[in-house]
């Protein structure tokens, strides 16, 4: 797989991102549980769940937070650098939902001589319920002018 | 209608701080983990021969990895199975909730790092709210050191118990 990496002039501002459809499920929750060491039960047992109030087992909010970045490091592209990532989360998201990732670009700016993308996102269940919304992004990209690492390192040779 | 807590104990929570340093380097295999937990197919996270054109010439974390601390923490595993970070706050009952973070990404974050991650509470309030009542927002600030002192990110982080 190659992907792309975005220029500056690429990009348009309104320009929509390519969405995410995700289904958090037992499955799901526990690959993520497992990949960030998160064993609370609360994660993948459903009769836990249900003692602490809950109707099933349920997301943990920083999952959003790295689908969000997801979003926008695939988009961007290979020499894309995350610089900050904000977003409040306003439901909780239970196993057997599916939730909805978008994003769309709010604008562009140099920074000190470096390309920012500025992205806006939501993340929305499949039934429409808001989980987050007006979640931002600041993305970098490489500048075009420079040369790659690896370019540097060909040339040091 | 917001107040600080009425309760002085969990007011005196104000500024406590706890650092967690990971007991080894960040590694390839949690980086592809982490991808893989998440559908994320980009390549930059497992090709070494295609991060090494990037501009980062090699393999680099997703960005919100290490704010991920449970690997850090390495804490005994509690009753719920909880390995992680948390604050033992003098609240009764333990309905909790995630209310908003914000990320701020620094340098990139390698393989080789070896991450501490420093937690400092900064804000205890409560919030009368007609749906769910008094609930108890803390606020708190991380920030992720490698081996060498370079700060990598910092995460405010604020979440919500219904005591």
């Amino acid at each position: 797989m190659t992907m792309v990496s975005k220029t500056y002039e690429s990009v348009t501002e309104g320009e929509v991102l390519p969405l995410i459809s995700y289904t958090v499920n037992l499955h799901s929750l526990v690959k993520y549980a497992a990949a960030t060491w998160d064993f609370h039960r609360y994660h993948y047992d459903a009769e836990f769940a249900k003692s602490v109030g809950m109707p099933a087992p349920f997301a943990d909010g920083q999952m959003f937070g790295a689908l969000l970045a997801r979003l926008v490091m695939s988009w961007a592209g290979r020499d894309a650098f995350m610089r900050r990532l904000q977003y409040r989360q306003n439901a909780t998201v239970f196993a057997d939902e599916t939730i909805i990732v978008t994003g769309q670009v709010r604008r562009k700016s140099m920074d000190g001589g470096k390309p920012v993308i500025h992205v806006v996102m939501a993340v929305t269940k499949a039934d429409g319920t808001s989980v987050i919304r007006d979640a931002t992004a600041q993305v970098e990209l490489a500048p075009e002018a420079a040369p790659s690492a690896a370019m540097q390192r060909d040339e040091a040779q | 209608m917001i107040k600080a807590t009425s309760n002085p104990e969990l007011l005196s929570w104000i500024g406590r701080e706890a650092t967690y340093t990971a007991r080894e380097e960040l590694g390839r295999a949690s980086i592809r983990y982490f991808a893989l937990a998440i559908d994320d197919d980009n390549p930059l996270y497992r090709d070494a021969d295609y991060a090494a054109e990037s501009r980062y010439g090699g393999i680099v974390a997703p960005p919100t990895l290490i704010c991920e601390t449970n690997q850090f923490a390495g804490e005994t595993e509690d009753s719920n199975g909880y390995i992680g970070h948390h604050w033992d706050l003098p609240i009764n009952n333990g309905r909790f909730m995630r209310g908003s973070n914000d990320y701020e990404f620094f340098h990139p974050v390698l393989p080789t790092d070896r991450v501490t991650v420093k937690w400092k509470i900064t804000e205890i309030y409560e919030r009368k709210t007609r749906k769910l009542g008094t609930l108890i927002f803390v606020s708190s600030v991380a920030s992720y050191h490698n081996q060498d002192g370079k700060l990598l990110a910092t995460n405010k982080e604020t979440n919500i118990y219904q005591p």
